[in-house]
């Protein structure tokens, strides 16, 4: 995503990335980050919490106004709380590249290098 | 979630060791230079807003879906491309193939990762000035960006963000 950051601010459009991993968003040299301690995949909030993401969207756009120099981060105060009693609970495998490194350790060192083989094909 | 006295927030709390190893090994490489700079030049209830989600998601119908399959095959490989959705789509209109994240929320409930309803709430309200007709989705897991990212889906991205006049982009990855 830091890529298309950098891509679209050098094209003339303001832009703002809301990072559940801000420390990663910054790496990549973006100009304005609104940093959130939230789920990969809640960015915004809980399911089903429109209310609560509307809050966090508010928090948002008022970092873009805020932030005055290119890389500044603002850190946004949600946390997030535990879920209700009886909330529904989802959970999902991890993802493939985790997997493959969980069985195959030593081509950990490989990735921390960088070194990111070619893809194998369709 | 709740509102805490402000602090720094921890950007690996909720990730897994192993992806938390790879995220700082990345960091870790990145080199230090020049970060592009457009001010905002006008009040935000006079801008125009874009959109950009790394989620994965694609309309059901009308749309080839990312390629989870094949990046399950090949773990180092994610789905360069991207997909264009109309701001109007709804959690039913689409499907989320993202594999790093839990799905089944994101096809529940788009606004826990796409803020198109509530960007429309913030115009109504008068807090923005408009939003963009369609927005933008990509792959959040793409090791090699080299190959397709950078030439071909950037550009792509870039120019339809152009087209629509938006004054800012707002990027939220998963």
């Amino acid at each position: 995503m830091g890529l298309v950051q950098r891509a679209v601010e050098a094209a003339g459009i303001s832009t703002l990335t809301l990072s559940p991993c801000w420390e990663y968003t910054r790496s990549a040299g973006v100009p304005r980050i609104a940093a959130i301690e939230h789920r990969f995949g809640r960015t915004l909030g809980r399911v089903g919490d429109a209310e609560g993401q509307l809050e966090v969207l508010r928090a948002t756009l008022d970092a873009l106004v805020a932030i005055e120099r290119p890389g500044q981060v603002v850190h946004l105060p949600f946390r997030w709380k535990r879920p209700p009693p009886g909330a529904k609970r989802r959970s999902f495998a991890p993802a493939p590249i985790v997997g493959h490194l969980a069985r195959r350790p030593w081509q950990v060192a490989r990735f921390l290098r960088g070194d990111i083989p070619e893809p194998a094909g369709p | 979630m709740s509102a805490s006295p402000t602090g720094e927030v921890d950007a690996f709390r909720y990730v897994d060791r192993i992806t938390r190893t790879m995220m700082k090994a990345h960091i870790a490489r990145e080199p230090v230079g020049s970060i592009p700079w457009t001010p905002l030049d006008r009040p935000l209830s006079e801008c125009k807003i874009g959109l950009i989600s790394t989620a994965g998601i694609s309309l059901r119908e009308g749309q080839r879906p990312f390629d989870a399959e094949r990046e399950r095959r090949d773990p180092w490989w994610g789905d360069p491309t991207h997909r264009e959705l109309p701001w109007s789509a709804t959690a039913a209109d689409v499907r989320c193939d993202h594999l790093h994240i839990e799905r089944s929320g994101v096809e529940d409930d788009l606004g826990c990762v796409v803020p198109t309803r509530g960007l429309e709430r913030l115009v109504d309200e008068g807090v923005i000035g408009a939003v963009a007709p369609s927005w933008f989705c990509m792959m959040g897991y793409i090791l090699r960006p080299q190959d397709e990212l950078v030439p071909v889906t950037i550009p792509r991205i870039v120019a339809g963000l152009t087209s629509q006049e938006v004054d800012v982009a707002l990027l939220v990855p998963v």
